[in-house]
């Protein structure tokens, strides 16, 4: 057992399930979807961004491609979310929009899950 | 930059980005969960972004003061604690960002990646330097002022920090790096098709060697140019395909050798490495006498073979019974320290009409020089000089004739690389002999003047636009030699110069007839002055010049062709 690995697993997959959380929920009622869920996600897959630096290997550079896919997703979520309540003011329109960005870093952090365990069950060990 | 790089910086950032990441989501959290006051007393949580936007200014100490309202207590506690926090890691990431600029493994990542795109850039044909030292230093620079780009690879980080000071007229890329490392000769640029050339030359024979095999086995198309002062190796360097071989003590000793037998080659062989065409009285080696050649090393056996070969008579003094045991049966070797009066002596130094100080050591060659002219003061004196620093202590010393074997060393090479014609027409005319010699001497002096320029060109589209032009187009016609001698300015008159060697193909003719018709693709070999070199270089690139010269008038031309209409 890798710790190295274990840890990397455990924020890949806790990336996506985090993500689900928030996604999770009518797209067009903000109630249901918590502003802390979000908070967590955007820090969980950065930290998993980070792990997945540094490495040269082709896979290594795949999965930094998706982090990265969903970083900017969550943070755009994020700054829409922030637009909407100084800026323009909620409405559904703004709401949809928050939603549907989790839900290109949701697409983005399955394929990056679907990755890592496909390089899991790759390897003989 | 490249992609090793970049990569150290993210492996190196990793942990610093962690800490970041953390520290700003406890803070930004804590910011969050702990219920505020606002301006009516009302409680109130502070948004995700006003949280961000404070931790954001206080962990970067900027500090805007608190926002949106001011704080209370359980707040300030929080923020008490998260200034230590963030800051703490905010410092570390910055930190580690200037530690990673300041660190050897990724400048020297950086330089590489810079050598590198500077190599991918280079169009112009260019020669790799293995090695920089004082006579690379001096070649490199004599390529410059003529245009040749070189590149340097150096084991010596110091070697290459000192080359990046000096002031060539054109950039030398330099590479940090082991030629025994294949690897650097590929990032060094061997493989590419502008790469004409490699010169080792290193004082160790094994490393040419070395040099020469992986240049050879890299790229088999590019000119290997290495110094051998053992004929074993030179032996071993032409088998495996070198193709200048170069020995400092051959040349010495082919030098002594002419000088005896025909100065006037002598003459003519200094002249094209760079001297005046002049043979000076001191110049003149005694033909009488014996000679006394102390060191019976490299230089030493060179020197015997050009002696034996010229007809004088010779006794060698060597320090080294080991080495004075290698000389073949019936040579004259005495042992023991030839600035020892004895020895000398015993050498018979009154009657002798030379001395030659040929040993490693300039400051024992000194020594000889000045025991043997106490003893005798008429005696010619030749002194080997080592390293061109010591050129001050031997300027003084009052000696005959100094020979500076890195000197030598430095216009051969220049020679070989810069103007490839000289040094075969210097091969070519030892061959044929004194009185030829006198003529070429008689033939320069007379036709041009006591120390005419040299230029190489060659009959091509990039070196002669308008003769090769009008060759081509007319390939019945034949134009001889002679038109390059016509002035610009009145081709009833001719220039002062001469052609000395032309090499077409596998022929090659030494003072060819002015007469002889230009082929297509002659490499020539001029001797003349700068105004004529001019002139002939506006003769073979203009096409008005040209026509000229030929036909003693102006180009007629029609208005629709001068304005570039028809072809």
């Amino acid at each position: 057992m890798n710790l190295e690995k274990v840890i990397s697993g455990f924020f890949i997959i806790l990336a996506l399930t985090m993500n689900f959380g928030f996604f999770y929920g009518d797209p067009t009622v903000l109630e249901e979807h918590s502003r802390y869920e979000l908070f967590a996600a955007i820090i969980i897959n950065l930290i998993a961004t980070i792990y997945k630096l540094g490495d040269k290997t082709q896979l290594g550079a795949v999965l930094l491609a998706t982090s990265l896919v969903a970083d900017i997703q969550l943070i755009g979520a994020a700054s829409i979310w922030a637009l909407g309540e100084y800026v323009t003011g909620m409405n559904t329109e703004v709401v949809v929009a928050i939603i549907s960005f989790s839900g290109g870093a949701l697409l983005a952090n399955i394929v990056s899950v679907i990755l890592f365990t496909g390089d899991v069950l790759k390897s003989k060990r | 930059m490249g992609n090793n790089s970049l990569f150290l910086i993210i492996k190196r950032m990793r942990t610093p980005m962690f800490v970041l990441v953390i520290t700003f989501a406890i803070s930004i959290l804590g910011m969050v969960l702990i219920p505020g006051v606002d301006d009516q007393g009302k409680p109130y949580h502070l948004s995700f972004f006003d949280a961000f936007y404070f931790v954001s200014y206080m962990a970067t100490t900027i500090g805007f003061g608190e926002s949106p309202y001011a704080f209370t207590y359980p707040q300030k506690l929080w923020v008490g604690f998260c200034i230590y926090l963030t800051v703490i890691g905010w410092f570390y990431a910055i930190g580690s960002i200037v530690s990673l600029v300041q660190d050897k493994v990724l400048a020297a990542q950086i330089a590489l990646a810079n050598f590198q795109r500077k190599i991918r850039k280079m169009e112009e044909p260019f020669i790799i330097f293995v090695g920089y030292n004082t006579m690379t230093r001096q070649i490199i620079d004599r390529l410059a002022h003529n245009g040749i780009r070189s590149v340097v690879i150096e084991k010596n980080e110091e070697k290459v920090k000192a080359l990046s000071l000096e002031d060539y007229a054109i950039e030398v890329p330099a590479l940090v790096g082991d030629v025994r490392d294949p690897k650097v000769f590929k990032i060094a640029g061997i493989h590419k098709h502008n790469c004409r050339a490699v010169v080792s030359l290193f004082n160790d024979d094994v490393m040419n060697l070395h040099v020469a095999l992986s240049a050879k086995l890299m790229n088999k198309h590019v000119m290997v140019v290495v110094e051998a002062t053992q004929d074993e190796y030179g032996q071993n360097l032409s088998t495996i395909g070198a193709d200048v071989v170069e020995n400092p003590f051959k040349i010495v000793a082919k030098r002594v050798y002419l000088s005896l037998t025909s100065p006037s080659l002598l003459m003519i062989e200094q002249w094209l490495y760079g001297d005046p065409l002049v043979l000076r009285k001191k110049d003149r080696l005694p033909r009488e006498g014996k000679y006394i050649v102390c060191g019976y090393g490299r230089m030493g056996t060179a020197l015997e073979v050009g002696l034996r070969r010229a007809g004088i008579d010779y006794i060698f003094i060597e320090a080294s019974p080991e080495k004075a045991a290698k000389a073949r049966s019936g040579e004259k070797v005495i042992v023991g320290d030839a600035d020892d009066k004895k020895i000398l002596l015993k050498a018979d130094i009154q009657e002798a009409s030379c001395i030659i100080a040929a040993t490693k050591d300039d400051l024992l060659n000194l020594s000889i020089i000045m025991a043997a002219k106490r003893i005798n003061p008429d005696i010619y004196t030749i002194a080997r000089e080592n390293r061109m620093t010591d050129a001050v202590v031997f300027q003084a010393a009052k000696i005959d004739r100094v020979i500076m074997l890195e000197s030598l060393m430095i216009n051969k090479t220049y020679n070989v690389l810069a103007r490839p014609l000289a040094d075969r027409f210097i091969r070519l005319m030892a061959y044929r002999g004194e009185e030829w010699g006198e003529k070429v001497v008689k033939l320069l002096k007379e036709h041009i003047n006591n120390n005419p320029e040299t230029m190489e060109t060659v009959i091509d589209e990039d070196h002669a636009y308008a003769l090769s032009r009008l060759l081509r187009e007319d390939g019945e016609r034949t134009i001889p030699y002679n038109i390059l001698y016509r002035r610009r300015d009145d081709w009833r008159l001719e220039n002062r110069m001469l052609v000395l060697y032309i090499r077409r193909g596998e022929e090659e003719m030494l003072l060819p007839d002015p007469a002889m018709p230009i082929h297509l693709g002659d490499e020539v070999l001029l001797a003349g002055t700068k105004e004529a070199f001019e002139d002939v270089e506006y003769i073979l690139e203009n096409i008005y010049e040209l026509h000229y010269v030929m036909q003693g008038s102006e180009h007629e031309l029609s208005l629709a062709r001068k304005l570039g209409f028809e072809e």
